[in-house]
């Protein structure tokens, strides 16, 4: 039936919506999910035939056998009255005996035929309970609707690849920016969270392998209005995988995936361009950021954390000393390498090799205490906890501690569920790397605005840093309220054309309160981007021109204010200029008054 | 030899057979048109249509839907003998018995485009 129907399709919607270049992805599951509803049809042959014989049978046998009417006359039964009198009687209602009371003939052969009925009823029921379920059957139901859902979805989304805690984070932070997210996970009690998590929007999910091309295509990967791949599985492998379908399939598509190899990591940059996050990296990057530039590192993890993100506190970590990081090989690796870049002095100690270095018959498993031991705290001034057990994790802190308790103590938690422990600890840098991978994404995805603005921040200083945290916090309070891109275009701002136009629109006069323009919005611009130029915390008498692009952070409220401004013309007249103009049409006309200034 | 197949083709054929057998005749005589063959008409091609759900191919396709059209048609027949014989005051008059047997031909044009179907899927197989 399939081509037949496209066909149709083709006919009567034309091809109006052109296709980017590029192959289309196979459909093998969506194949899949059809014949899995063709074999329900043909599993339900047998239970439906065997009733419609017992029917046919029993409707038959009460025409041929002989009754009597109210006279006594020898009388048979039509085929309505017999249908009439076997429908009820099969489906156990029993209106009694009619027209005429039953001749014992017609006795005879009732009861045969309701014995014969119930078993057909109950055999087709039963089959088709039994096939409603079917895994299968259910598997290929949900599949269904989840094609159907992702294939109806016409604003931009993300294709999130692997829902665990990253994936949630990172859901959730674009779910509160109003964008829309798909998900695909290997676990079903993953995508049966889904169901009771809070999302504004509904969020389609879909158990499956992600490795399956199909399934990623079916996910949302041929969709035009696929904005970008997220690959964000615990498994580097599948990430690899995912990876490389995106880039085959949709070339134009943005992706980010995640790591902690360095060899898997080189393996994705070999096809098109992907952003990898190593959350190990990153917190090397953001370590090293932290110790020359406290101010900058606040200002970048507060902005990184999303919306409603509280500020976060400035440390004070050592800006020179003897580092001890204990951690497994990739990550002290990583941390290392950063460490002695800024200049410092940097021991790593492996809790495995330790623990085969001493008793080997003991086999307690890794033990802290007598690892560090030879390393030397008291005279150090940082110390790592990398492992990748908390538990660990958290008794090394305590021994370190205990040896020197002036330590600058940074920690890696791996599982959610020790997040409270580790509060407990109070530590002075705390990895999570599901967290960092989410932070991450975020500032890449939410607006290349921010990313931006990230990037460019660190060279400007760390007084810079500390002023502009100073003005965020004085402006829009100690959370941070939302960020957002305006394009001073023709179709963002069309209120303040002319003044863009005339280039007398300074920033200062944009943003002030459309109630009472003596008063301030509780907004600050970020950002202005002209072209390739951008200039980061522009002051109040910048001048805007048509076509710049600018990020802003501020309260909601604000924002819906700062909006009318650039849509309503009355509005954006009295918040640049001073002067009330009536905004109908017909009063600007008898007013007589130039509606703009130049 | 498939003995899904000889069931298949069994039913298919039987349909059109005791369809063709109650259209026979003058439409308005109800002398000539048997009500039983006409029940028998209705339960073999609802069994037909049963036969032909889960068929993926093309001609399953065709064979379905020409088997719904033949049940609607024959349905339809049965209820206007219903109506004619037990609820309308006037009985099977030959305008009933005309527009009966009518319905049941173009059930019976459905079922003929059936057999065409099996005959043409059997031809091209033996060529294969």
């Amino acid at each position: 039936m399939g081509p037949l129907l496209g066909f149709l399709r083709r006919l009567l919607h034309g091809e109006s919506r052109p296709r980017p270049p590029r192959r289309r992805s196979p459909v093998g599951s969506a194949t899949h999910a059809s014949e899995t509803i063709f074999l329900v049809l043909r599993r339900m042959r047998v239970p439906l035939i065997v009733l419609i014989v017992i029917f046919a049978v029993s409707v038959l046998g009460l025409t041929l056998v002989p009754g009597r009417d109210a006279a006594g006359q020898p009388y048979r039964m039509g085929f309505f009255d017999a249908f009439y009198v076997m429908s009820y009687t099969a489906s156990t209602i029993g209106f009694g005996e009619i027209p005429y009371p039953f001749t014992p003939g017609q006795r005879l052969w009732v009861t045969v035929a309701i014995y014969l009925t119930v078993i057909g009823w109950a055999y087709a029921i039963g089959s088709l309970l039994a096939l409603l379920q079917d895994r299968a059957f259910r598997q290929a139901l949900a599949l269904q609707q989840f094609r159907r859902k992702v294939a109806r979805l016409r604003e931009p989304f993300l294709l999130i690849a692997g829902y665990g805690r990253t994936g949630e984070l990172v859901g959730h932070a674009f779910d509160a920016l109003g964008r829309r997210v798909v998900v695909v996970d290997r676990a079903g009690d993953r995508i049966d969270d889904l169901e009771l998590d809070t999302y504004h929007a509904d969020v389609p999910g879909l158990v499956g392998d992600v490795r399956d091309p199909g399934l990623l295509g079916i996910a949302g990967l041929d969709n035009p209005s696929c904005e970008a791949v997220l690959a964000m599985t615990d498994d580097d492998e599948v990430n690899l995988a995912v990876t490389m379908t995106a880039a085959l399939l949709r070339p134009d598509l943005p992706v980010v995936a995640r790591t902690t190899s360095p060899g898997v990591m080189e393996r994705m940059r070999a096809f098109g361009n992907p952003s990898v996050i190593n959350p190990f990296d990153a917190f090397g990057d953001q370590l090293r950021l932290a110790l020359h530039a406290p101010a900058s590192y606040q200002l970048l993890t507060w902005l990184q954390s999303g919306p409603g993100a509280e500020l976060p506190t400035r440390g004070e970590p050592p800006r020179q000393g003897r580092w001890v990081i204990c951690g497994n090989t990739r990550f002290g690796e990583e941390l290392s390498k950063d460490l002695r870049a800024e200049g410092l002095e940097v021991e790593v100690i492996r809790p495995e090799e330790a623990a085969e270095s001493q008793d080997a018959g003991s086999a307690d498993g890794p033990e802290p205490a007598t690892g560090l031991a030879g390393a030397d705290l008291r005279h150090a001034v940082g110390f790592v906890a990398g492992t990748d057990d908390d538990t660990v994790n958290l008794s090394l802190i305590a021994v370190a501690r205990q040896a020197n308790p002036d330590l600058f103590v940074a920690a890696r938690q791996n599982l959610p569920r020790s997040g409270p422990l580790f509060a407990a600890m109070d530590l002075d840098a705390l990895l999570v790397p599901t967290e960092m991978v989410a932070r991450e994404v975020y500032a890449q995805l939410s607006t290349p605005l921010l990313q931006r603005f990230l990037r460019g921040m660190p060279a400007r200083g760390d007084e810079w840093a500390a002023g502009v945290v100073d003005r965020l916090a004085g402006r829009c309070g100690r959370r941070l309220q939302a960020l957002w891109k305006i394009r001073l275009g023709p179709e963002e701002a069309p209120a303040l054309q002319a003044w863009l136009g005339a280039g007398t629109l300074r920033l200062g006069d944009l943003l002030r309160d459309p109630v009472d323009r003596t008063r301030h919005l509780y907004v600050i611009p970020l950002l202005v981007l002209r072209g390739a130029d951008a200039t980061l915390m522009p002051a109040e008498d910048f001048v805007l021109a048509a076509g710049d692009e600018v990020l802003f952070a501020g309260r909601p409220a604000s924002r819906r204010s700062l909006e009318t401004t650039l849509l309503v013309d009355a509005v954006g007249e009295y918040v640049v200029s001073g002067r009330q103009v009536p905004s109908s049409w017909i009063w600007r006309r008898l007013s007589r008054r130039p509606a703009r200034a130049g | 030899m498939n003995l899904e197949k000889v069931v298949f083709g069994f039913f298919v054929l039987l349909a059109a057979t005791l369809n063709f057998g109650f259209f026979i005749g003058d439409l308005d005589d109800r002398v000539l048109h048997n009500v039983y063959e006409l029940f028998g008409a209705v339960v073999v091609s609802l069994i037909a249509t049963v036969l032909k759900f889960g068929d993926r191919t093309q001609i399953g396709a065709v064979h379905l839907a020409t088997s719904l059209v033949a049940d609607l048609q024959l349905i339809a027949a049965a209820l206007v003998w219903g109506y004619a014989d037990h609820i309308s005051s006037a009985g099977l008059t030959p305008g009933a018995t005309a527009s009966m047997v009518s319905l049941s031909g173009g059930a019976l044009l459905a079922n003929l485009v059936s057999v065409v179907l099996l005959v043409v899927e059997t031809v091209s197989f033996q060529r294969r």
